[in-house]
């Protein structure tokens, strides 16, 4: 690799919640929160301060990709992408960023859960409150079953690497086409760089697709092609996955 | 205003004698790619490209820089990312 330079890209202006989040929280009778930013969003104290003086307790984690404590990825999208789990504990869950991508994420790692929390977006660009809920992510949960049941029945399978850096998984694509083979399922692997899922079309042999790449294609993408394409976490033990997601 | 710290990216241009600079932008900064590359060429004896499209984290790093003779890569709007060989 090239050397490198990150630049976090940090909000210049100082981040102040707007009166609609914490009348949103009195109404709800929020005592606790569990707060998350994108990196650009991780100046907090005053956030912080304003949550504290209307009593509301906030608690932070540290997701297991990230550098930073608070801050969330799109990746961080599995129930156990955090290590210190907040989100049984607080009230409520508080993201401060820019866009709908990142706390997706907080909602699809609570995919296991009976109850889902919604997310409360404080946006500092547009100075605007929104929420995420399950009607969110509904098409995809569906889909994602639809597709494991689909992948369970599959008995050709093609297994998707990425070249990227921070997605390279070829070593588990050749555990998972090993165990396939013990199975009598045939599996292939197929490289690339950036995945472009709408390519499926030229290869009409395979039942159903597995990603390694990066997870929210097989959790968001997948409803914009007709195939059926798994994660590759979930295509390890499909039938316990499917049980978790009903 | 996102503050994308270019005396600092120019600092260590300078400091590491770096010739060729890619500069990786999300879609949200991409709109920013003039005003850096005018910043940073008008500020050190480095020539200064872009990279066109995706750039979905810091998962998502340019390979094969080194074929081009580029030497220095300025990711914007990411930090540092913690592969885990295990998967996600």
């Amino acid at each position: 690799m090239v050397d490198t330079l990150f630049i976090d890209g940090i909000w210049e202006k100082e981040i102040v919640l707007g009166k609609e989040v914490l009348e949103f929280f009195a109404q709800a009778d929020v005592k606790s929160v569990g707060l998350f930013a994108s990196v650009q969003f991780l100046k907090l104290e005053t956030v912080r301060d304003q949550l504290d003086q209307a009593g509301i307790t906030v608690k932070e984690t540290k997701a297991k990709r990230t550098h930073a404590a608070t801050q969330v990825l799109g990746c961080d999208a599995y129930h156990d992408s955090y290590s210190d789990s907040i989100m049984d504990s607080v009230d409520a869950l508080l993201y401060i960023g820019d866009g709908l991508f990142h706390p997706k994420a907080l909602l699809l790692s609570q995919a296991r859960k009976k109850s889902i929390k919604d997310i409360i977006i404080w946006d500092p660009v547009s100075s605007l409150m929104k929420t995420l809920g399950r009607k969110d992510i509904e098409q995809q949960w569906k889909r994602r079953e639809a597709n494991l049941k689909r992948f369970i029945a599959a008995s050709t399978i093609g297994i998707l690497v990425t070249i990227k850096p921070g997605q390279q998984y070829l070593h588990l694509a050749e555990k998972l086409r090993a165990e396939f083979a013990e199975k009598g399922k045939k599996a292939y692997i197929f490289i690339d760089n950036t995945l472009d899922i709408s390519l499926f079309e030229n290869y009409p042999f395979i039942d159903a697709w597995v990603n390694t790449a990066c997870p929210r294609i097989g959790m968001d993408d997948i409803v914009n092609v007709k195939q059926a394409l798994v994660n590759i976490r979930e295509a390890f033990d499909p039938v316990t996955a499917l049980e978790e997601l009903a | 205003m996102f503050d994308l710290e270019l005396e600092k990216v120019i600092a260590e241009i300078k400091a590491k004698g770096k010739k060729k600079v890619l500069i990786q932008l999300p879609d949200g900064l991409k709109t920013r790619a003039q005003e850096i590359v005018d910043r940073i060429e008008s500020s050190t004896e480095a020539a200064v490209f872009i990279w066109y499209s995706s750039c979905f984290g810091a998962c998502d790093l340019p390979l094969g820089l080194e074929t081009l003779g580029i030497d220095f890569l300025v990711g914007f709007g990411h930090n540092k990312y913690h592969y885990t060989r295990t998967g996600w």
